[in-house]
């Protein structure tokens, strides 16, 4: 055998291969796939799974993420839907009532401007009353001042008012 | 012809047998050679110890190139051809690429300038250790007589016609694989050797006769091309032998002819 290999190590011919050649090829080769797979190969293997595992792991966090994201804006979309919908009941009511509050202020209002009118025509009725009273004394005290101006003599004034009213009872009457 | 005259080409024995720094006339010779394959198989270990100790989340650098080549050999050659099964066989598809990448690239290393695959002491190894393992997988996966069965009858033949293609079966997997194997990879990067040293020959004869100096950057221009060119034919080979590694492996796992 060894002559074999000393033979080929000598070989003339070029393409021939060479004993050493092949040894310590065969030697480097099998050295090489000894500590590769040993040594050199399990931690890029562990670090290329590690790795694949993180981006999956990262890529279904993302998806998740996603999902989550869009129920919330779903669910953001529904409340200010709702939130909309309940403004727009809560004008609508507050506008109602607005109108009912003036209605009824309007109401009241003319409630108490009827009572104030009649109020100051009951006052200003009262007021005629005193003042056609007085004015009944004065035009009593005038015309019997006058009458007894005409007749140049006192007159008993308590005997001429039943007289005095009955004329100025008919006067008025007349007057209407 | 006083150009073809000044070029000094060496003879073939020259450029492909070197002498042995060490252990000469023995058969464990150390020449130019094994150095590059042991500085390869040095190299390739580096480069995975480096990677796999840098554990980045984000490659950069020496772990960038290992984990590139390590996911093109996973998804486009063992995922592909093998399927999930093959995965197991990732360390080994990985450093036999990365082993005759480095071997092949040697070709354009300076100093170097001889890869170690363009001997046939370095392919044909390789080759029988794909065929010694194509074979035992399949003896383990199916069976020794059912592996045999299925390499070398075709399905579906009629019986006249196996007469004829049984032998020719016989020849092709467990004869010609090997050899197709070890000398295609022998033969690119031997011609890509040969390629280099004529156009380096042809462009210093050039140099050397002042008077052809405007037809320099000739030679000089296809040596730089056809450098750029065996870069690429090393990582195509390499690719060549480990994708047919990988269906040869694939094939004695599934058992289909």
């Amino acid at each position: 055998m060894v002559s074999i290999l000393l033979a080929a190590s000598q070989s003339s011919n070029p393409i021939l291969p060479a004993s050493g050649e092949i040894i310590w090829s065969v030697l480097s080769f099998f050295v090489l796939m000894a500590i590769l797979a040993k040594v050199a190969f399990p931690p890029i293997s562990k670090m290329l799974k590690d790795r694949s595992e993180k981006i999956r792991g990262d890529i279904e966090a993302a998806e998740r993420a996603r999902n989550e994201a869009e129920l919330d804006r779903a669910k953001a979309e529904a409340q200010l839907a709702e939130a909309r919908h309940e403004s727009t009941r809560l004008i609508d009511e507050a506008r109602k009532t607005a109108e009912v509050i003036k209605a009824d202020l309007v109401k009241r209002a003319e409630g108490e401007v009827a009572e104030m009118r009649q109020r100051a025509e009951e006052a200003l009725e009262a007021e005629r009353q005193r003042l056609v009273f007085e004015l009944r004394g004065d035009i009593a005290d005038l015309a019997l001042e006058l009458a007894e101006k005409i007749l140049q003599s006192q007159l008993d004034r308590s005997s001429f008012d039943p007289l005095i009213a009955s004329f100025l009872a008919e006067s008025e009457a007349s007057s209407k | 012809m006083s150009i073809l005259g000044a070029v000094n080409f060496p003879p073939i024995g020259e450029v492909l047998n070197w002498k042995p720094f060490f252990l000469g006339g023995s058969a464990l010779a150390f020449n130019k050679v094994t150095l590059t394959a042991v500085l390869a198989t040095a190299i390739t270990f580096i480069l995975f110890y480096t990677a796999g100790k840098k554990k980045a989340l984000v490659p950069t650098g020496v772990q960038n190139v290992v984990e590139a080549g390590v996911d093109f050999i996973t998804n486009s050659i063992v995922l592909d051809i093998m399927g999930p099964d093959g995965l197991v066989w990732l360390p080994y598809l990985c450093g036999l690429f990365f082993f005759i990448l480095i071997n092949n690239l040697f070709e354009v290393i300076p100093v170097f300038q001889m890869p170690a695959t363009a001997r046939m002491g370095v392919t044909l190894p390789l080759a029988i250790t794909v065929w010694v393992t194509f074979i035992v997988v399949g003896i383990k996966k199916q069976g020794f007589a059912s592996y045999f069965k299925h390499s070398v009858v075709p399905s579906g033949v009629p019986g006249a016609l196996l007469i004829l293609l049984v032998p020719l079966e016989i020849l092709s997997t467990f004869f010609v694989r090997p050899f197709a194997l070890a000398i295609r990879l022998f033969g690119n990067m031997l011609a890509g050797h040969l390629l280099l040293i004529t156009f380096a020959a042809l462009s210093e004869a050039m140099f050397a006769k002042s008077i052809s100096l405007v037809l320099l950057p000739l030679p000089f221009a296809m040596l730089t091309v056809l450098t750029g060119y065996e870069i690429f034919v090393s990582a195509l080979q390499a690719f060549i032998f480990t994708i047919l590694t990988a269906v040869y492996i694939g094939e004695s796992m599934a058992g289909s002819h």
